[in-house]
């Protein structure tokens, strides 16, 4: 059963374009949610795919009523609806500074809402599956080069001004002494997260996101010693995951997304296990040493 | 840094903390900020860090009002609680302090600092495994490494050790004699030791007492 999924993987445009665009994606993801987490923003991304669903279902709207958007192509609607949900929660956020996620609750019920009416108005409900949990398989070549430019624009961001973007997220208050706009760099992030998280919809739909870029960065902070090791280590967990999650697609026959995630949600459950019997050993060991 | 604060107020919505509060410093000025608690020591430094908008009155820096003012890299902060930092994911004290400069800081000076400071061994550590003390050790070296010309400091010795206490004055000292301008708040009542060139009083009921200290040679 792996060596046909080696074969296929190479043999199969379908397949290779899935891992190629997995791969992309399973390191932008943990990159991207690292400082998501650090930032205590966790549920954005679940946020800003909701809203993005805003922008696809009135696209599939507007074509059912003979209007031509973007080219019918859905996600660059979604990718715009995405980015103003982002400066919604951002907006929402000044004015509840000590409860963020009350910024969250309002964008995600907004957005559920207005999608909800919107693909009831477009008699598209059918297609609303494929957005709610996505297929890697099925995407096309063109997608494939939308997300490889992201994926090289926010590693070229990272490169400039990780410090700034580190200092903001740690200390937003001490960042302002470093002479960092905090700011600007604020609404820059929330830009390139909700472009990131719509270019996540098409792959692993809109609600399983956020698992994509938060889960492996759960698992490698219970791991991690450092910022970078931690990073690295989020990384790597999460391209495991995109590759058995591709084979476990190929395999059974199940959604890709759903599979990816699944291991994902595996490995956080066997490193959080075998932290915790380290843990117990530890004490056991030091009894032993001092006898 | 010439400094000036002209009839400052502040409130928390309907309660007044600071009322027409003025004072100057200049270059290498050493400001003691003392009062019980909350009699509106750190209102005041937040006021002065920008962090609590002015409303009413005003300050200057350099002859720059604080809502115009770009040159907050001159200032380094150590606050009282670090309520604001996020500890929980992993980052090393080296991280930290790197990502705590943005000018090319050289690693030479990263560990004089922190040998100073006697927390040289502790550069490769993550940060959630310091104790209170180590922690607020790191903050300290953090504002000492960008070389700033004002220095605030929050009761910044609250939780370290005596010997680490001596060696932070003994740094604190020595940036002021370099033309650093100091403001420390404190509540504690004994502020002989220190090297103060002002002192600033506030009391409860928000009145205020500022005066200056004559320092002779053998204090600096």
């Amino acid at each position: 059963m792996f060596l046909s999924f080696f074969t296929d993987l190479f043999l199969e445009d379908i397949m290779l374009r899935a891992l190629i665009a997995g791969i992309i994606l399973g390191m932008l993801a943990p990159v991207i949610g690292s400082i998501v987490v650090i930032r205590r923003l966790s549920f954005i991304a679940d946020t800003l795919g909701h809203f993005s669903l805003v922008g696809i279902s009135i696209s599939l709207f507007l074509s059912t009523m003979g209007i031509s958007i973007f080219f019918e192509q859905p996600l660059y609607l979604g990718l715009l609806f995405s980015v103003v949900g982002g400066l919604l929660v951002e907006l929402f956020r000044r004015s509840y500074k000590n409860y963020k996620e009350i910024s969250m609750v309002i964008v995600i019920s907004l957005g559920a809402a207005l999608s909800a009416m919107f693909f009831s108005l477009s008699k598209k409900t059918g297609s609303l599956y494929n957005y709610l949990f996505g297929s890697i398989i099925t995407i096309t070549n063109f997608y494939v080069v939308l997300i490889l430019i992201t994926a090289v624009l926010v590693f070229a961001l990272f490169l400039i001004f990780g410090k700034q973007i580190l200092s903001v997220s740690f200390e937003e208050s001490n960042a302002k002494l470093l002479g960092v706009n905090v700011n600007m760099f604020q609404i820059l992030f929330m830009i390139v997260l909700s472009i990131v998280v719509s270019m996540l919809l098409e792959s692993v739909g809109v609600l399983l996101i956020s698992s994509m870029m938060i889960i492996p960065v759960a698992t490698a902070m219970k791991v991690g010693w450092s910022y970078r090791s931690t990073t690295i280590i989020a990384i790597i967990f999460s391209e495991l995951s995109v590759f058995f999650g591709l084979w476990m697609s190929y395999s059974f026959n199940i959604p890709s997304g759903a599979a990816i995630v699944s291991f994902n949600v595996f490995l956080l459950l066997i490193v959080s296990f075998i932290r915790k019997m380290r843990q117990k050993q530890q004490p056991k060991t030091k009894e032993i040493e001092t006898n | 840094m010439q400094i000036d604060v002209h009839n400052l107020n502040y409130s928390y919505g309907s309660k007044n903390i600071l009322s027409n509060l003025s004072l100057s410093l200049s270059d290498g000025d050493y400001l003691v900020v003392q009062g019980k608690n909350g009699v509106g020591k750190s209102t005041f430094i937040k006021c002065l860090l920008g962090f609590n908008a002015v409303k009413s009155g005003s300050i200057f820096y350099d002859h720059q009002d604080i809502n115009n003012f770009k040159g907050w890299t001159k200032f380094g902060y150590v606050s009282q609680k670090f309520e604001d930092f996020n500890y929980e994911f992993p980052i090393t004290v080296k991280e930290f302090l790197s990502i705590s400069s943005l000018r090319k800081t050289s690693e030479k000076t990263r560990l004089r600092v922190l040998d100073q400071l006697g927390i040289l061994e502790l550069i490769n550590q993550n940060i959630n495994n310091l104790s209170g003390g180590e922690l607020q050790r790191t903050f300290i070296a953090r504002s000492m490494l960008n070389d700033p010309q004002v220095l605030i400091l929050d009761e910044p010795t609250a939780s370290i050790d005596k010997l680490s206490v001596e060696y932070f004055y003994q740094a604190v000292n020595h940036l002021n004699e370099r033309g650093v301008t100091i403001v420390l708040v404190t509540h504690n009542d004994s502020i002989d030791h220190l090297n103060y060139s002002h002192v600033l009083t506030l009391n409860s009921d928000m009145t205020y007492v500022f005066h200056k200290r004559e320092r002779t040679e053998a204090t600096l």
